[in-house]
């Protein structure tokens, strides 16, 4: 008599199999973040001086009688130049550091030679990415909280408007961020070498969103491709909450357009990581870099 | 009982070793073509901001508390150089403190530190290959910012190349120093990104110094890049210098010296200190 054994697997996959991976890699996440204690001085630094350069560049321009900056404030509709800058450079700098972390997050991951073990492990793999993000959101509160601070405390920028309306613009701005970064992070593990593809995607921010000017001053080509990019509403809608007070009524145009990205990004993050998962098995990518 | 070295330093092997470097530096470069795009476009997409916001400052298209400060009006010539100097000033930061740092992850740093040559040498290597891409890559970018937006040098490109030199030549020290922090520290993303950024703002790659708060005035005078910036310009644009162009070219003379000297002095120090330890080949 012939006895077939199917192959059975000693992991039993479930939901909270699912959330102890998804912890397990934040746990390593956070450690590994803690290891390299240099990121304090990144965290308190960064928020500071990347403004600063267009926020000194923008003092010259307007020069020593301050003549330039009356014509800036009557065009932007700002009642404080630096709070403007710091605004659309915060959420410049947000896509940036999540399309660093979080994009190449598996990426790091590939470098170092893990991601192929891991891959086997009998859990939903979209929780690595996942895990990826837990801390990297935590840091990213963090810098946002200080560069208020700091811009606050040095600089005296003051609110006029809801710290409320400004949190919810943020909220609304997850989705999209974050998709773009899940979508990001798969497309990476097929393309490998993927700096370049950063540069290009934090670029189209900083020249179309109008993170020191209002995209108004823009050609009206490039005020096109600026409606398709939902930073441009994050930062609309942020400026007018913290300078014009701005309530909900009001924050809708951009609040609206800014959700329906957000959906857009998380479902095509998801569906991208689904299908690179299933091309990197068929072609035996993971383990290759 | 006398140990005597396989190898036989000399000059001639001295400089292969350079070559080789550069060689290998040369091949890695080339074989991502993207990052040459890359490097191209980046510094456009950097000042495109610059060049919309100062349209917010402007009337009549005329930047005029701009030229206040600088004596120029075209603040986009006056940013474009300084991005091109800020392009080479990053090479010699990245090329030498980085690429120690690229050598520590990949496991190479200490079998390439027991090659029978100067250390400093090899650092000087890793910036070979990028002080060309950088000069090509500059060039064509330049070509294509000066269509968009703008570059109109009016004054003699040789002495403000002559000026650069002593320049260029005084940042390898800074990077040897950097470098030795990098040996120290390890983890040098943080140090290298915040240290150039910090050095590129207040020698005034984007503005005038003069336009800083007066208590970081002092901080952008202490640094002789800001003197090789403005002399520059001064050739090029005929912009209003903040001391006389032949004080400004003695001064960078002087100070080429001395920060080559403090440099090595900087760098042999810490390596020592980091061989003592035997942490050379950790990251």
């Amino acid at each position: 008599m012939e006895t077939t054994l199917s192959p059975r697997s000693l992991g039993r996959p479930g939901f909270v199999s699912d959330l102890r991976a998804f912890w397990a890699v934040v746990h390593r996440e956070w450690t590994i973040f803690r290891r390299y204690p240099s990121w304090i001085i990144a965290l308190l630094i960064w928020p500071l001086i990347f403004p600063m350069m267009y926020i000194l560049t923008a003092r010259a321009l307007a020069g020593p009688d301050g003549s330039g900056l009356a014509v800036f404030l009557k065009i932007t509709g700002a009642s404080d130049f630096i709070g403007y800058i710091v605004i659309g450079t915060t959420v410049w700098m947000w896509q940036n550091i999540v399309l660093w972390d979080v994009g190449f997050s598996l990426r790091n991951e590939q470098m170092r030679g893990t991601l192929e073990s891991n891959w086997l492990s009998p859990t939903w793999r979209f929780s690595y990415l996942l895990g990826h993000t837990g801390p990297q959101f935590i840091s990213m509160l963090m810098f946002i909280t200080i560069t208020a601070l700091e811009f606050g405390l040095l600089f005296h920028v003051r609110l006029h408007g809801s710290l409320w309306m400004i949190l919810l613009m943020m909220l609304a701005a997850i989705p999209s961020i974050y998709g773009l970064g899940f979508a990001f992070a798969s497309l990476v593990i097929t393309v490998k070498e993927a700096n370049a593809f950063v540069f290009l995607i934090r670029g189209l921010v900083m020249i179309f969103c109008g993170i020191t000017f209002p995209i108004s001053l823009l050609p009206g080509w490039m005020q096109s491709i600026a409606k398709w990019l939902p930073q441009s509403y994050l930062i609309h809608g942020m400026r007018a909450a913290a300078f014009s007070n701005a309530g909900i009524p009001a924050l809708l145009p951009d609040l609206v357009p800014l959700l329906a990205f957000g959906a857009f990004w998380l479902i095509v993050g998801y569906f991208t990581f689904l299908w690179m998962e299933r091309r990197a098995r068929r072609t035996g990518a993971i383990g290759q870099y | 009982m006398k140990t005597t070295s396989l190898s036989q330093p000399s000059l001639g092997t001295q400089l292969r070793a350079l070559f080789v470097i550069a060689l290998k530096d040369w091949k890695v470069f080339w074989r991502y073509p993207l990052n040459a795009v890359s490097n191209i476009f980046q510094p456009i997409i950097w000042i495109t901001p610059v060049y919309f916001m100062g349209k917010a400052f402007s009337t009549n298209g005329q930047a005029l508390g701009f030229a206040a400060y600088s004596g120029t009006g075209d603040y986009m010539s006056f940013i474009l150089l300084g991005t091109v100097l800020a392009n080479f000033i990053l090479t010699v930061f990245w090329g030498m403190g980085y690429a120690l740092k690229n050598d520590m992850d990949a496991g190479v740093l200490e079998s390439n530190w027991l090659m029978p040559v100067s250390r400093l040498l090899i650092l000087v290597g890793r910036t070979l290959t990028s002080l060309l891409t950088t000069a090509i890559t500059s060039l064509i970018m330049l070509v294509i910012a000066g269509a968009l937006f703008g570059f109109k040098p009016t004054g003699n490109t040789l002495a403000a190349f002559l000026t650069a030199l002593p320049m260029l030549i005084g940042l390898y020290g800074f990077g040897f120093a950097f470098a030795g922090l990098v040996l120290l520290m390890r983890e040098a993303n943080t140090l290298v990104d915040v240290s150039s950024f910090l050095v590129q703002g207040f020698s005034g790659t984007n503005f005038p110094v003069q336009s800083l708060p007066t208590w970081l005035i002092p901080v952008a005078l202490a640094l002789p890049l800001t003197y090789g910036l403005d002399a520059v310009r001064g050739w090029l644009l005929q912009t209003r210098t903040i001391l006389p162009l032949n004080v400004e070219i003695l001064l960078l003379i002087i100070s080429m010296f001395l920060m080559l000297w403090f440099g090595a002095w900087v760098f042999y120090r810490v390596e020592r200190q980091v061989r003592t330890l035997g942490t050379l080949g950790q990251h």
